[in-house]
């Protein structure tokens, strides 16, 4: 059998690829490492673009839109909800401060401007800023010309916010630790910076694109399931795969377990950029190497799930009372530890209860199921949990680390120097966290 | 009564190279300063009986050449004499030492790693460079993004221009320069972490920052800038201690006929019909003048020379979210004899360069770890110098003065500054010199302990911030120190800001006191 493509990975990027590679008309296939797709959720906004294309409406596709979006527990044995009315998230944040139950509105409509700027970033190639071609530079300039017409305050809160730490955006608007403290966990969301670093406020952005005014958590969904169930290309599972490359030039893969080879003109891996190179690292010139090396993407989180009998009250239940409480947990992971007191988030997606608790440190992780069953207030052996040894980002969204510097400087464009070896993942822009949107970008620079 | 052209508030080095370059052009110019002296936080002051100190800001490494040759400050005193080394005594007893000799030094490194040695000169090559790159910024008035004038998009369409001449590699090194930890950077090149430690330690001086924390790389480029002027190596002190620097330019601005008034505070600018037309005194006295200059940071500036009614709300507010979160204190000792570190032990070549107190990385970030929260740090990094050593006026024969810039003492400390406070965070600063040094505190004769709450009472400087305003990204260039008014003009006509807060700002620099008096002279004054 010979295929046009092979597709290394079979997570929301790879099958997105895989799909729009299939629409053009190229026979495609893709290998998985893992026997069986992962059931859990996917986070991050779906562009309505790849929804559309790829007609995942029809494919069942179901996006969750929890409401109240978020709830978090206040020191007085009460809760904070906020949902998806900005007036009503107002009327919940009154209780606790009127000052901040002011601000709420115009804070909403301000990061909304500016996730809408990501947004539009994020749906196309990063800008090549060192080009001479003038359709790049028109598109630069079309970019440039879109965010001056947003207004003054939006061109000054880009160049102010983006570089800021989330604490100090925070501490300009609010009073409230509670409200602080859910809103700073996801400017470290997936980040080995505590909320007082810089980069941490465009981090929080990020993870707004692509969810409505006043919504800060990204969307939920089982975008993955509904490409898996997808017509038009072949999933071959329980397949790690391994690139060949001869001669600077992409030929295939090798399957470990089969020893098979699987050849090709054409391979897309969505696996790390690192992983992926490793193996031919022989074929890369010294300077790209060592930019890949220099990829920084510790592991800082660990997933679960967790069993609960009866009805569990809250869509999303976070534990981050404060910025201090989050900064706190990133000191002990700064030294190579778990947080002691660990931000934990619980999300009820499809009837499963899954767990994200940042931070984890380099070592064994005894004690981690222990503590956050006890912040939880459940029994140990109702959770499991795993720690990723590396970014599940494939490379933490840090300033260097994004657009034209994704996933190594100059490299941005989803290519590598082997030819017909290209990127799909979450490791190239726009980066983890928006299922679909990098597969889709590199899919159409390989079409 | 005498009507000036100018009257510059504030004689701290910015203030007096705006005075001086003003002068210069033929205006009539006054400068009014609080103190009994000019330089603000350069200033050297005889703390105790023949003991003379560089109080605040010891050593001198960015002034600008331009201004040295304009004002020509070598014949009215200023003389420079280099920093020699920069040995860093580590907690297994070995130490880290840079010497001005770089053969040596790249020996020294290559004790410790032949990698590192290695990489050390294509690293050296780098910063050389990109210093070279950005060094421009630093004489070029910001342009206003958000503004459609022609000047405006000429200037930024230079900008663009300039940074994609660099070419992709190097422009792609600054973006990680601008953006990441000193840490992360270090990482890239280096795996020694007495090596790492000791140059991130530069990049976290006066923020409140840790080397771990994004935004400090970019400080690292300093090192690079003062010694590719070709005029001093990168750091050196003023004979006379930096005071000298101060009283150098007050004496060139007196030359060009520039009138200097000390014990002068000026409570408030008063305004006529929304325009500035004089200042009134601490003691009532009223003085006029065309043009209203303030070296004073931006929070005393906007928000205390004048009333908050005559500007926009929205400036109000921007000037209100000006970090200043000072970080650093300051012990200056008298001694009858220097201290020896175990880790070099006697006297020698080394008490004329610096002492870094930054073991490891981790040392310096446990010290960050520990302002965070509010506390000053228990171990805090030091850079220690021996201005007697270079200078012998500095103390009486036979006896030495010893400078220690301490880092972190956060202004907000919980539970206030109190004296007992003060001595607390002095003894933390002095056990953790004796342990590298065992024996040095029986050398004290004096010890004066600085807090930021002290360099605020003394110099002004609000939050006892040593940049007057954080030198962060989201506080630099065109956002110095509001966005819209980076260009050293202000909301109120014939009003000026012209101190460190304003782009460039930070160090002994005066760029920012001399593009201000271009802009003012440009404007008509």
């Amino acid at each position: 059998m010979s295929y046009d493509a092979i597709v290394i990975g079979a997570g929301a990027n790879g099958l997105v690829t895989a799909h729009y590679l299939a629409r053009a008309g190229k026979r495609v296939i893709v290998v998985e490492q893992h026997p069986a797709p992962d059931p859990s959720a996917d986070i991050g906004w779906i562009p309505d673009v790849v929804i559309r294309d790829l007609r995942l409406s029809g494919a069942g596709l179901r996006i969750d839109e929890p409401d109240p979006w978020i709830t978090a527990p206040l020191p007085d044995g009460g809760t904070l909800e906020l949902s998806r009315d900005v007036g009503r998230s107002a009327d919940a944040i009154r209780r606790i401060s009127p000052a901040d139950a002011a601000k709420w509105p115009d804070f909403c409509h301000r990061m909304r401007t500016l996730a809408g700027v990501l947004e539009r970033l994020y749906l196309v190639p990063p800008p090549d800023i060192e080009t001479t071609d003038p359709r790049e530079l028109v598109r630069i300039g079309g970019l440039g010309l879109y965010v001056r017409r947003l207004g003054k305050q939006a061109v000054i809160d880009l160049a102010r916010i983006l570089p800021m730490s989330i604490a100090e955006l925070l501490d300009d608007w609010f009073t409230s630790d509670a409200l602080k403290g859910l809103l700073g966990a996801l400017g470290v969301w997936h980040l080995k910076q505590g909320p007082r670093s810089g980069g941490t406020a465009f981090n929080f952005l990020h993870h707004h694109a692509g969810s409505p005014l006043g919504v800060f958590r990204p969307t939920r969904s089982n975008v993955t399931q509904a490409l898996s169930s997808l017509p038009g290309v072949e999933i071959r599972r329980d397949a790690r795969a391994t690139v060949l490359a001869k001669n600077g030039r992409a030929t295939g893969v090798t399957v470990e377990k089969s020893g098979d080879t699987i050849l090709a003109p054409l391979v897309i891996s969505s696996a790390p950029p690192r992983a992926t190179l490793q193996p031919i690292a022989i074929e890369l010139d010294p300077e790209f190497a060592r930019a890949m090396s220099n990829i920084r993407a510790h592991g800082v989180v660990a997933r679960g799930t967790l069993e609960l009998s009866g009805e569990q009250a809250y869509s999303t239940f976070c534990l981050a009372p404060s910025l201090d409480y989050l900064e706190r947990a990133y000191d002990d992971a700064k030294y190579g530890r778990d947080s002691v007191a660990p931000y934990v988030e619980v999300q009820r997606t499809n009837g499963r209860l899954e767990v994200h608790v940042q931070f984890v440190g380099r070592g064994g992780h005894e004690d981690l199921s222990k503590t956050v069953a006890r912040l939880l207030r459940v029994q140990p052996d109702r959770l499991e949990l795993s720690a990723a040894p590396e970014s599940l980002y494939h490379g933490e969204l840090t300033l260097d680390q994004i657009l034209f510097m994704r996933p190594v400087p100059g490299w941005s464009r989803y290519r590598t120097p082997i030819a017909g070896l290209y990127l799909c993942g979450s490791g190239t822009h726009p980066g983890g966290g928006i299922p679909g949107a990098a597969g889709r970008n590199a899919a159409r620079e390989i079409v | 009564m005498k009507r000036y052209d100018a009257i510059v508030i504030g004689g701290g080095h910015n203030g007096l190279v705006t005075a001086a370059y003003l002068a210069r052009a033929g205006k009539s110019v006054l400068v009014l300063e609080r103190r009994p002296r000019v330089g603000g936080a350069a200033v050297t002051e005889e703390i105790f009986p023949g003991f003379k100190f560089s109080m605040f800001s010891y050593v001198v490494s960015l002034l600008r050449p331009e201004i040295i040759r304009d004002l020509d400050l070598p014949r009215h005193g200023l003389h420079i004499l280099p920093l020699e080394s920069t040995v860093t005594p580590m907690e297994n007893g070995d130490y880290l030492a840079g010497w001005a000799d770089h053969d040596e030094t790249r020996r020294e490194l290559y004790r410790h790693s032949p990698r590192d040695a290695e990489a050390y000169d294509e690293y050296g090559r780098l910063m050389h460079f990109m210093a070279q790159a950005v060094k421009p910024i630093l004489s070029m008035v910001p342009p206003d993004p958000t503004s459609f004038a022609p000047g405006d998009l000429a200037s930024l369409w230079k900008l663009g221009k300039h940074f994609r001449g660099l070419g992709a590699e190097r422009l792609h090194a600054l973006v990680k320069l601008m953006t990441m930890s000193s840490a992360d950077f270090l990482d890239e090149w280096f795996e020694t972490d007495v090596l790492k430690a000791t140059k991130s330690a530069s990049g976290i001086i006066g923020t409140f920052l840790g080397p771990r924390s994004p935004g400090t790389a970019y400080v690292l480029l300093h090192h690079y800038m003062g010694e590719l002027d070709g005029v001093f190596r990168a750091w050196g002190f003023a004979k006379g201690g930096t005071g000298a620097v101060s009283e150098a330019i007050a004496s060139a601005a007196r030359s060009f006929g520039a009138e200097i008034r000390c014990d002068a505070g000026v409570s408030k600018v008063m305004l006529k019909n929304g325009r500035a037309v004089g200042v009134a005194l601490e003691n009532g006295d009223e003085l006029r003048a065309s043009i209203i200059v303030s070296s004073l940071d931006p929070r005393r500036t906007f928000l205390q020379l004048l009333e908050s009614d005559s500007l926009p709300d929205e400036f109000v507010g921007d000037i209100k979210r000006f970090k200043f979160r000072g970080s650093s204190g300051k012990v200056n000792l008298a001694l009858d004899a220097l201290p020896s570190f175990t880790c070099m032990p006697g006297i020698g070549r080394q008490h004329r360069g610096a002492f870094s107190i930054s073991p490891s990385l981790e040392y310096v970030e446990r010290a960050y770890d520990d302002a965070k929260y509010g506390e000053f740090s228990r171990r805090p990094y030091m850079d220690i110098v021996f201005p007697s050593m270079i200078d012998p006026g500095m103390a009486p024969p036979g006896k030495h003065v010893m400078s220690i810039f301490v880092q972190y003492a956060p202004y907000n400390l919980n539970g206030g500054w109190t004296d007992a406070q003060r001595e607390a965070f002095g003894d933390a600063v002095v056990n953790t010199v004796e342990s590298f040094a065992p024996g040095f505190t029986s050398h004290i004769l004096h010890r004066q302990v600085i807090t930021p709450l002290d360099i605020e009472r003394i110099t002004g400087l609000s939050e006892g911030n040593i940049f007057a305003g954080e030198l962060a990204l989201h506080q630099l260039f065109f956002l110095r120190p509001a966005p819209g008014w980076a260009k050293f003009a202000t909301p109120v006509r014939g009003f000026y800001q012209c101190g460190s807060g304003t782009h460039p700002g930070g160090g002994i620099m005066g760029a920012s006191g001399r593009l201000a008096a271009m802009t003012i002279l440009k404007n008509g004054a």
